[in-house]
């Protein structure tokens, strides 16, 4: 039977949110992979983002406000089978929690990085998130914003991100592709997803993005992907990616900027110092011997610490 | 035979080889070591210092005067002028003395000044031969060695500087009595065997027992005690081997003195073999250790692990644990099975960041913000820090919520001989499940202890948030919900103290009806045993109070005790009394009087001895005797 990843839970967001559209691309995505229910696992921050778990039937965590990426990144060490997605906001991922954003990057532990970019704090009546223009007066914004903007491509390239993408909520077809990749991607992925905020963001709105987003994918000569067949065009790939992503204003790419497929992940790193890491992770290793005690014998294991 | 010595020079100048050295040309000849280690917040350069003592039985504390000092620099010689007493040997190289105060630019500007009006009271030149003859007036005796000299006639080539910590160690367990071969067997195991380096020190040692026995400052042979196989370890080790030994498979933390030692011990054994009690070995295993990006990640990663079944625990320091907070209250929301272990060094802010505190009682008990319950224990000396690291697991496991465990700085950097580590003192539970649980009811209010079923993602469909939720984890505001869970969640507190043995959570040592009590927690134990003893010889009465566990909190044994006790004296290593507060606001008994250090150095026999009986002798209501030993 195939599984049902939408949750009976009642969804609470605004008429008009992206975030419906997020949420329907990654319960179809999840479906097109044949995940099964226990196979994924959701792990968010706070705000409107931060309740995507509650509305997906998986095991899901909605955690402390710009903590989701360490509290996903110790599901994922301690149990490497399980794929683990971050919903999250950009004031959660790239302002109280920017620094974990950036160490994920050097981790590359294997999270599928899923950033609700609106460019405002929703749950709190619409202050600026980090992604917004400087100068840009929303209608939550008593004045405007004094803030430049951190651009979540470009960052994300620089801290070592090894599949970094955009996708549009209102591009459900094209983000649920994405997302589907992303989640197979063996390293970490961000997905930068641009939404409307049809309450506090009154500029960014569904028409201005549809009017600027174009795909990468429509140039047909456009390859993101290395792979250890092709290693040596990954400084080029990252420099073009990089271009693009600073493009923004009158014409916004969205698509898959870069996916290297020859970093290894966090995982594979780990079992290299402990072997049989990834056949036997922290979460299902044995800790207990027939009797009930330790299985480890000290006198052994700690034998540097013994004197004669 | 009961020696005290002191090992004093540079940071990063040997000192602690020359320890290494002497704890394991002791334990050759059968003898006990304890130790503590001293430092400042610095790589290298700065005054530091081992404070150790030999005794055929285990030692449990330090005290001054030291029998020996050993100077591997002129600042230990200026920084030590109190640790000296009558018969006091002070070994140090012949080129110190004339070097001055004033050269000596990394003692501490404020330590200069004092050691400046020290000399210049007794009209003593500020230079290292003034220093010696203050010693001299306080019952010293100079051992002045051309440690050059002595070096450069023994071995081949090679900068003489190199062997200065072995000279240093060797000319001080010639003095101990103790036989050569001793000295050139631990010589073979610090250097791991290296053959070139064992052949060059070992040539070092025998020029240093040559010294001393023309000099005529080799002590009467020592008897040699029947050898032992024990484990040489120091709080930090005792947490980490406790956690392994106990479950642990995931640790996080950021670096910071003095917790990050206990994850480099657990990254250098974390590749494991599993066996099972017929001695086959089963399978491999590991620990995963990860270093994050700051405290906030090492709390929240470590949860993260918890929730799909890992045992798992951060260890941290004070500033690190601040950090902490609000991951701490999460997990006290959700229910989350976790260890934090708190290193308590001198603060507030940074503090004194390599030297010992106990001032985090209080905020161990009160971290994060709402109700949440919690179990808070401390160790007390090494072997407990094993056996309650594994406790801790057990507990947060068992009762589903973060478990907080003190150590202080001073018991992480004590080095004890351990006699065994017994693996059948403490269980490891293990449940393994393969079925999954659909709409698993996480959060089950049909319980009658508090304690839910626990459910791992990865295996059972269920939420969490760390909004107020239902059974299955979603978000709820239904206040009939809230009470309910509020209540479930503290429960717990009262399973937890009708379940956890009285033993564990504190300890009456001595006898019942004493004319003085003394109640204490952490590293105070050792010496406070031994000053009970010392009050016997002199035919007082003594007994101890030894607090172990702060939440949930044993009202009624302490009660019990307190109510009957003649005279209570509180000993604590911070300015607020902080236990005695916890034991009022538990039991409603106030404590009048108080023996209190916060000047970051280790309590020692002597001066709580004395303490003991000024207050003794005092007939005041409000009685507080501050400490002040160390350097």
């Amino acid at each position: 039977m195939v599984h049902n990843f939408k949750s009976n839970i009642a969804v609470d967001w605004c008429p008009g949110c992206g975030d419906f559209g997020i949420l329907t691309s990654i319960t179809q995505a999840l479906s097109e992979l044949n995940l099964g229910p226990t196979d994924v696992v959701a792990v968010s921050g706070i705000g409107c983002s931060g309740k995507t778990p509650h509305y997906l039937n998986i095991g899901g965590v909605h955690t402390l406000h710009g903590r989701s990426i360490p509290f996903a990144t110790g599901v994922k060490l301690s149990n490497p089978k399980l794929k683990v997605i971050i919903p999250s906001g950009d004031g959660d991922m790239l302002g109280i929690g920017a620094g974990h954003f950036v160490a994920e990057g050097r981790r590359n532990t294997g999270l599928t990085l899923i950033l609700y970019d609106n460019e405002v704090y929703g749950l709190t009546k619409g202050q600026a998130a980090p992604t917004m223009e400087l100068g840009e007066k929303t209608k939550g914004l008593t004045r405007a914003n004094i803030f430049g903007k951190v651009n979540p491509i470009t960052l994300a390239l620089s801290s070592g991100y090894s599949f970094v993408a955009r996708g549009f909520s209102f591009d459900m077809k094209q983000l649920k592709e994405i997302l589907k990749t992303a989640i197979l991607h063996e390293g970490s992925s961000l997905v930068d997803v641009l939404q409307p905020c049809p309450t506090y963001n009154n500029i960014n709105t569904m028409e201005w993005y549809k009017q600027r987003v174009y795909k990468l994918e429509d140039d047909k000569s456009w390859d993101p992907v290395i792979n250890s067949g092709n290693e040596n065009q990954a400084t080029e790939k990252f420099q073009k990616a990089y271009e693009r992503g600073l493009e923004w204003g009158d014409r916004i790419p969205t698509g898959i900027f870069y996916d290297n497929r020859t970093i290894p992940s966090f995982t594979k790193r780990l079992n290299e110092y402990v072997p049989g890491y990834l056949s036997n992770p922290p979460a299902t290793q044995l800790i207990s011997g027939s009797d009930g005690y330790t299985p480890i014998d000290p006198y052994k294991t700690f034998e540097d610490k013994i004197i004669y | 035979m009961d020696i005290s010595l002191t090992i004093g020079g540079p940071q990063g100048g040997g000192i602690d080889t020359s320890s290494n050295m002497i704890n394991r040309a002791f334990a050759e000849a059968g003898y006990n070591v304890f130790g503590v280690r001293e430092y400042h917040s610095n790589i290298k350069g700065r005054h530091s210092y081992n404070h150790l003592r030999v005794k055929e039985e285990r030692p449990r504390s330090l005290k001054y005067p030291v029998d020996i000092l050993v100077a591997l620099d002129p600042d230990t010689i200026f920084e030590h002028l109190e640790d000296v007493g009558p018969g006091t040997k002070i070994i140090y190289d012949k080129s110190f003395e004339t070097s001055d105060l004033a050269q000596a630019r990394l003692i501490m500007r404020d330590t200069s000044i004092r050691i400046k009006e020290k000399l210049d009271s007794e009209k003593l030149p500020n230079n290292v031969n003034g220093a010696l003859e203050y010693m001299k007036k306080r019952g010293g005796i100079p051992i002045a060695i051309p440690f050059s000299d002595v070096v450069t006639g023994a071995i081949d080539d090679g900068p003489a500087a190199r062997y200065f910590n072995t000279l240093g160690s060797a000319v001080t367990l010639s003095i101990a009595g103790l036989d050569r071969k001793f000295a050139d067997e631990a010589i073979k195991q610090v250097f791991s065997n290296k053959q070139k380096v064992v052949e060059e020190n070992v040539k070092v040692v025998e020029a240093a027992y040559k010294f001393a026995s023309s000099n005529n400052i080799a002590g009467t042979p020592l008897k040699v005690l029947p050898k032992k196989k024990r484990f040489l370890m120091t709080g930090n080790d005792g947490s980490a081997i406790g956690k392994i030994m106990g479950g642990l498979r995931f640790q996080t933390y950021y670096p910071i003195t003095p917790a990050s030692d206990e994850s480099s011990i657990m990254e250098e054994h974390e590749h494991l073999q599993l066996i099972d009690k017929e001695m086959k070995r089963l399978k491999e295993g590991g620990v995963v250790v990860v270093q994050t990006e700051d405290e906030i990640s090492a709390i929240t990663m470590a949860m993260g692990a918890a929730l799909t079944g890992s045992r798992s625990s951060t260890a941290t320091s004070g500033p690190g644990f601040s950090l902490m907070a609000e991951g701490i209250s999460f997990a006290g929301m959700d229910e989350v099975p976790i260890v934090i272990t708190l290193y308590q060094r001198g603060g507030p802010s940074t503090g004194l960041p390599t030297r010992n505190g106990q001032s985090d009682l209080l905020f161990a008990l009160n971290t994060g913000h709402g109700e949440f319950p919690r179990i808070v224990i401390s160790s007390g000396d090494v072997e407990e820090c094993l056996y309650d690291a594994m406790k801790a697991l057990n507990y947060a496991h068992r009762y589903q919520l973060p478990v907080i465990h003190l150590i202080d700085k001073n018991l992480a950097n004590t080095s004890d001989f351990v006699p065994d580590i017994d693996v059948k003192r403490v269980q490891v539970p293990q449940t393994l499940r393969s079925e999954t649980r659909f709409d698993f009811k996480r959060y089950s209010l049909d319980t009658e202890n508090g304690i839910s079923e626990i459910g791992f993602l990865g295996q059972d469909i269920f939420w969490m948030t760390g909004d107020e939720h239902d059974e299955v984890g979603h978000v709820t505001e239904d206040p009939e919900i809230r009470d309910r869970q509020m209540r479930k969640r503290f429960k717990k507190l009262e399973t937890a103290l009708a379940e956890i043995p009285q033993s564990d959570m504190a300890i009456l040592y001595g006898e019942k009806n004493a004319d003085i009590t003394f109640v204490t927690w952490g590293s105070q134990k050792g010496p406070l045993l031994d000053v009970i003893e010392d009050l016997r010889e002199e035919g007082v009465k003594a007994n101890l109070l030894y607090l172990r566990m702060f939440e949930p909190f044993p009202s009624e044994f302490v009660k019990s005790v307190l109510s009957n006790a003649k005279l209570v004296v509180d000993v604590e290593s911070n300015i607020l009394a902080q236990a005695a507060r916890v034991i009022k606001l538990n039991t409603g008994i106030e404590i009048e009087k108080a023996i209190l250090k916060y000047n970051g150095r280790h309590m020692t026999e002597d001066e709580l001895l004395k303490a003991a009986k000024q207050i003794m002798s005092d007939k005041t209501k409000t009685v507080i005797e501050v400490l002040e030993n160390g350097t």
